[in-house]
């Protein structure tokens, strides 16, 4: 009864809604930005032929959907904005080994066996022009009087680069910088752009640890803004693709990730002002050579996960 | 008039009908069958089951036992399961609360009975307007029911009730909700109406005169069950039980006790009348009002005390209780406004005194 | 066992029944399954209730509860405090310029909550749009309970004004005037009369509000965290988007949320059951009210500052946003322009087709929820049926299923392997998702309107020779219809801007407005989003009058 009951009420339904769903060749789940998906697919099927579905939201809705759908998953491709995704799918078995003939030129860090980066961002700091303050140079900086109560911290719990440079800061010297921040009134406030739209609007002065492209996409639209990349050095979130080996479009989607890494992909990374993983595609950008980088062990910091979150949540007060 | 006499032209019949709400029984067992043409009215105090007999005779509940038949057709039966829903048995009904249907003219109420038979449009108007004639709101039918008094959306009710001539007509306590001279008027309009169109009629009511003055057969109801059926006459001269005697306000009811061959008043030292040898040491009697003639108090009269009086038209009537057997209420007619206190001698014709079969419980 | 009654119920209560079932229980069986059997999503039963303890054992736990309960009472109060002398006035006196103020105070509605927030935060926050006018801000206001109390209670208070001013109306001119007769102050008549009366009214308008509060995301989420103060609803997202994925332990905190909710419900059921005034049908005109005296003023500008506030503040901060080139800019007259709704309408970003989207999907989700709720209304009022208990309680649920938890349901239990077809992945997993989160509107509106018809009207149908369909139809629907209609207007805006649950469930590819205007916001670019917020506040406001105002002319809807 049950199923007649279901096709009864799709068919009262399909009425009302027009809108059906074409068969997809491949599906993309990315929580990359919309924009350069959009056009990445439209690339894609262009030269290819094969079309793309995207499913495209944060880096946590995405891994939330991919867990429910866990009995039944559909999504071919993942591009995540984390690349301990990438490692703890690796771990679980759920990966496709691929290496593209197009990730020659990406450096070794920046692809294994079975991810290959997308692109890469780096974090900085992001900084109001016109806020009045002095331009920052360095992560300490921030602690002067002159930012009393002017910063912002994206959330480390909500985003992956976020945690990162948390932990690679708070190893160096016990905490002691975020404990200095919090005395000076800096706050922890929500995900990346929820950290950065006071910053636009000049309600704080400085983002400690912002998602550089959206900053400098931000500052090409003519917001007075600018991202400092500090002294001492920051992390890079570099941004992993890969094909999932429940995917029964295995071949659509490794010429997927050739596409992505292609010059005509790369150079769409590009534009969207993130670095391109490709060595050899030019970007109109500050790319990793130019950028100083912390040094952190990855599954140490990763492995005291819960408490390096508890510490900053005991720091800058919860209740 | 008897039952069996009316089998051969049944309009509506009843057998061993109950109705129970969870563990509660609200119909006991009813049987009861009215002719074509008849009018039978359902008395009883509320609460009695009246209403709940009436739907189910309606179609709008199914009884728990028993059946019913409409003109010959079983309409529903609990052992066989058989049921026809209220739309298929060809039936008007007056509510209590006149149920018009608010978002509705009063021409699209009265015409809906029609609609749902498929009649045409015009034929439709032209018997809603018949209709609304007869009931003296023919310049009504574009209104909303809302905009109407009390006594018009009464009629209404009525208009659609009968707009279909249907073979059943069901009234639920239709002028309950009347003033007492609209009802009045209404009672003399609804028996004319009945009589004029030949209806078949259940008629509900709790009000005695209502019922006598309407009905050609009353069943009086008390706690689900059908206490006495009979015509108007024989129930006010033989009234089966004290109960039934009672609620048509027939007299005072009294028991009596023999002592040394007479018969006096229990729990008093009065002494009503010789005792005859025919009858139980005790006895439950119905003094009618009419067996009473009130004057002044003498030795050969009962003495009493007028407790409360009540002009009724043709004179006060007048609740006494008797002194030395206080316990005792009689009612009297007099021509003169008794006054609460005021002395009065009661003369008593003893042949109009109903003796009822059953003795009434013993001392405990 | 009940007697037999009989109407024409089978068919509407069949309807309910199922479309309950596919809507409601469904997602919420898979909530309950996936909290028992925490390996649910790979199709595994292994280690029933194992996620029990660990989530029922975390500290934060309590702190999250309490702050939800906190957080709704606050609501109740501060909605209260605004609401109530603001629907005694509307009722009882002759206000200026009263059918103004109405559609105003409607308008909240059709904010939603999120944008609302972000209004006030570029409103009040340092250098906010009140700083760039007036030199002060309000910042340590808003992100504190106090600010998060206020920007909810904006959202919600409508709710109470309109349930107070109707039944204080209702109230007032019958009994009201009867008191004054019986030697009543007006006054005394307002406390002993028309207060008392109206309290049950009051209270489950209240309790509506809690519900609502206890389940928000949006503004907890912009103003709380930064307050340190997690809700429950805060608390779930967090698990359910922070990787490790905790899908068990959101499951576990949505039923406690559940049954706080429902607890609320069967609160406010108890208040009405005991007493409901409402069914009154007092019918006032405006020349039985009083006017206002020397309080004209006061009221005035009283009903003005909170119309401003409620209304006015938010939708200028979103217009000034969206009409901002760069939000560094501030309010400067060379900042300004119409660009962000150039690019709505030349359908950057795809801003058409998610218009498009939200508003097919708004009328899909307001005539299946309009369907279920008044079937489902008629079986649970007029009916004998046994269930019907189980359809009410159905009915209740989704009032206090988070939208990311309801979800979360529907995905595990429409992408299972061995389903023959599936919405899941298309446009009608929406639907589904929409219709679960708002069928308890036109439930809640279509069993308050059953409850004021007498059962003989539709009796007398029967009898009359209609069958129980007819019957329902040519009597019963028409009686429910304006209460249906508004019910099912609310459920169109609603739906078309619902945000939560479409982020993770939209099928591949789509887009709404909700998720439309989010990846504006996560993508640095507020005044796209701003713009495209605005049209779609200005669609959903004017087209449900529109409607309404149709339906008024031809005469469905009486006034
Ligand atoms: N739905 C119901 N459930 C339980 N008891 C009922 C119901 N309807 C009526 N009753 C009971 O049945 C009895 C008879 O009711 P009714 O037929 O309405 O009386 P009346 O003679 O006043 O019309 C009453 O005692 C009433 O309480
Ligand atoms: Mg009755």
């Amino acid at each position: 009864m049950f199923k007649s009951l279901k096709s009864i009420t799709l068919g009262a339904v399909a009425a009302v809604l027009m809108a059906g769903v074409a068969h997809a060749d491949i599906t993309v789940y990315t929580a990359g930005p919309q924009s350069l998906i959009d056009k990445m697919s439209e690339g894609f099927t262009k030269e290819t032929g094969i079309k793309v579905n995207v499913f495209q939201a944060t880096t946590g809705k995405v891994m939330a959907r991919i867990e429910a759908e866990a009995s039944n998953p559909v999504v071919d491709v993942l591009i995540s904005a984390s690349w301990d995704t990438a490692s703890d799918f690796e771990k679980r078995g759920w990966l496709v080994k691929y290496s593209s003939p197009n990730a020659a030129k990406v450096p070794d860090f920046l692809k294994s066996d079975y991810a290959v980066a997308q692109g890469i961002s780096a974090l900085g700091i992001a900084w109001n022009t016109k806020s009045g303050t002095p331009k920052p140079s360095d992560w300490a900086d921030l602690t002067k009087p002159e930012y009393k109560d002017m910063v912002n911290i994206p959330d480390p719990a909500q985003s992956g680069s976020s945690f990162e440079l948390t932990a690679a800061l708070a190893g160096q010297d016990d905490f002691k910088l975020f404990k200095d921040l919090q005395a000076n009134g800096a706050i922890i406030a929500g995900a990346n752009a929820e950290a950065l739209n006071p910053v636009l609007q000049g309600a704080k002065a400085a983002v400690f640890g912002a998602v550089d492209y959206i900053t400098l996409a931000a500052a090409k639209k003519g917001e007075s803004v600018e991202v400092v990349f500090p002294a001492s050095g920051t992390v890079i979130a570099p941004r992993p693709a890969m094909i999932l080996n429940w995917s029964k479009n295995q071949d659509e989607a490794k010429k997927f990730i050739d596409y992505m890494l292609s010059d005509a992909g790369q150079k769409m990374v590009a534009a969207q002002m993130l670095m391109p993983a490709r060595s050899d595609v030019a970007a109109d950008r500050p790319l990793i050579s130019d950028l100083k980088l912390l040094k952190f062990d990855n599954a140490a910091v990763y492995g005291k996960r819960k408490e390096t979150l508890g510490e900053i949540t005991k720091i800058f007060g919860g209740k | 008039m008897t039952i069996d006499s009316l089998k051969s032209n049944v309009a509506v019949s009843a057998a061993g009908l109950e109705l129970h709400y969870g563990a509660t029984p609200v119909l006991k067992g009813i049987d009861v069958a009215l002719g074509q043409g008849k009018t039978l009215a359902l008395l009883g105090p509320s609460g009695c089951g009246k209403t709940t007999l009436l739907r189910l005779v309606a179609g709008l509940l199914a009884p728990s036992k028993g059946s019913v038949s409409i003109a010959g057709q079983v309409v529903a039966d609990a052992a066989s399961g058989t049921f026809a829903p209220p739309e298929k048995r060809n039936l008007g009904m007056v509510f209590q609360d006149y149920a018009l249907w608010p978002h509705m003219t009063v021409g699209g109420n009265v015409s809906f009975p029609l609609e749902m038979r498929g009649i045409s449009r015009a034929e439709r108007e032209k018997r809603t307007m018949h209709a609304l004639e007869r009931v003296g709101l023919s310049a009504y039918a574009s209104r909303r029911p809302s905009d109407l008094s009390g006594g018009q959306q009464q009629r209404v009710a009525i208009a659609r009730a009968i707009v279909a001539e249907p073979q059943l007509i069901l009234f639920d306590e239709p002028l309950s909700n009347l003033d007492r001279e609209l009802r009045e008027n209404m009672v003399g309009e609804l028996a004319e109406l009945i009589a004029s169109l030949g209806l078949t009629a259940i008629y509900v009511t709790h009000d005695h005169s209502e019922a006598l003055t309407l009905a050609d057969q009353v069943a009086v109801m008390r706690g689900g069950l059908i206490e006495q059926l009979a015509t108007p006459d024989e129930l006010v001269a033989q009234p089966s039980t004290p109960e039934v005697a009672d609620f048509l306000r027939l007299g005072g009811i009294a028991d009596l006790e023999r002592r040394d061959a007479c018969w006096v008043f229990r729990g008093g030292d009065v002494a009503l009348m010789r005792a005859d040898e025919a009858r139980a040491d005790n006895s439950r009697i119905l003094i009618p009002v009419a067996a009473i003639t009130p004057g002044d108090i003498q030795p050969d009269r009962l003495a009493a005390t007028v407790l409360r009086s009540q002009f009724r038209g043709d004179g006060h009537l007048a609740t006494v209780s008797l002194i030395g057997a206080d316990q005792v209420e009689l009612q009297v007619l007099s021509r003169h406004k008794l006054k609460p206190g005021d002395g009065v001698g009661l003369s008593i014709d003893f042949d109009q005194i109903r003796w009822f079969e059953k003795p009434f419980h013993s001392h405990p | 066992m009940a007697a037999k009654s009989v109407g024409g119920q089978a068919p509407a209560a069949w309807l309910a029944i199922a479309g309950l079932l596919l809507v409601v229980a469904v997602p919420f069986a898979a909530v309950v399954m996936q909290g028992i059997f925490p390996e649910l999503g790979q199709g595994s039963f292994a280690n029933p209730f194992s996620s029990f303890v660990t989530t029922l054992n975390d500290g934060a736990l309590i702190g999250m509860a309490g702050n939800t309960i906190l957080l709704g009472c606050c609501v109740v109060l501060a909605s209260a405090v605004v609401a109530v002398p603001l629907g005694v006035f509307r009722a009882l006196y002759r206000v200026p310029g009263a059918a103004l103020f109405d559609v105003l105070l409607l308008v909240p509605f059709m904010i939603p909550p999120y944008i609302a927030t972000l209004g006030w935060i570029m409103t009040l926050q340092p250098r906010g749009y009140l700083q760039q006018l007036l030199g002060f801000n309000l910042a340590s206001f808003l992100f504190s309970l106090a600010g998060m109390t206020m920007v909810m209670a904006f959202n919600t208070f409508p709710v109470v004004y309109f349930a107070v001013s109707r039944t204080v109306e209702a109230v007032g001119a019958r009994y009201a005037d009867v008191g004054r007769v019986f030697g009543a102050t007006p006054a005394r008549a307002f406390w002993r009369i028309t207060l008392p009366l109206s309290a049950p009214g009051l209270a489950a308008s209240l309790m509506l509000v809690f519900a609502a509060a206890i389940e928000e995301y949006g503004t907890p989420a912009a103003l709380g965290r930064r307050a340190g103060f997690q809700v429950l609803v805060t608390g779930i997202d967090l698990r359910i988007s922070d990787w490790p994925i905790d899908l068990p332990g959101a499951s576990i905190m949505s039923l406690l949320l559940v049954g706080l909710s429902l607890l609320t419900f069967l609160g406010q059921r108890w208040i009405l059951s005991r007493r409901s005034y409402q069914t009154v049908n007092g019918k006032p005109t405006a020349k039985d009210k009083r006017p206002l005296g020397v309080m004209k003023w006061p009221v005035l500008a009283a009903f003005i500052i909170v119309s401003f506030l409620a209304t006015g503040v938010p939708l200028l901060s979103i217009l000034a946003t969206a009409m901002s080139r760069t939000i560094s800019g501030g309010l400067a007259l060379d900042n300004m322009s119409f660009d962000n709704f150039l690019s709505v309408f030349q359908n950057s970003a795809g801003a058409l087709g998610a218009l498009a989207n939200s508003f097919s999907l708004g009328i899909g989700t307001a005539l299946i929820t309009g369907l279920i709720g008044v079937t489902a209304a008629y079986t649970v009022v007029k009916t004998k049926i046994r269930g019907r208990l189980a359809i009410d309680s159905l009915t209740i649920i989704p009032n206090a299923l988070p939208g990311i938890v309801v979800a979360v349901g529907l995905i595990l239990a429409w992408n299972m392997p061995w389903l023959p077809a599936t919405p899941y992945n298309t446009p009608f997993i929406l639907l589904l998702a929409y219709c679960c989160i708002l069928l308890p509107q036109t439930m809640r509106y279509s069993t308050a309107a059953f409850q004021q018809i007498g059962d003989n009207l539709e009796a007398a149908a029967r009898v009359f020779g209609a069958s129980g369909i007819t019957a329902f139809r040519r009597i019963l629907l028409p009686l429910v219809f304006p209460s249906l209609a508004s019910a099912m207007l609310l459920v169109f805006a609603l739906a078309s801007r619902e945000l939560v649950a479409s982020v993770v469930i939209a099928p591949v590819g789509m887009q709404t407005i909700a998720t439309f205007i989010w990846r504006q916001f996560e993508q640095g670019s507020i005044g796209l989003g701003m713009a495209m917020a605005f049209i779609a506040i200005l669609i959903t406001t004017l087209l449900p009058l529109l409607l309404l105002a149709l339906l008024r002319r031809s005469g469905l809807v009486a006034e």
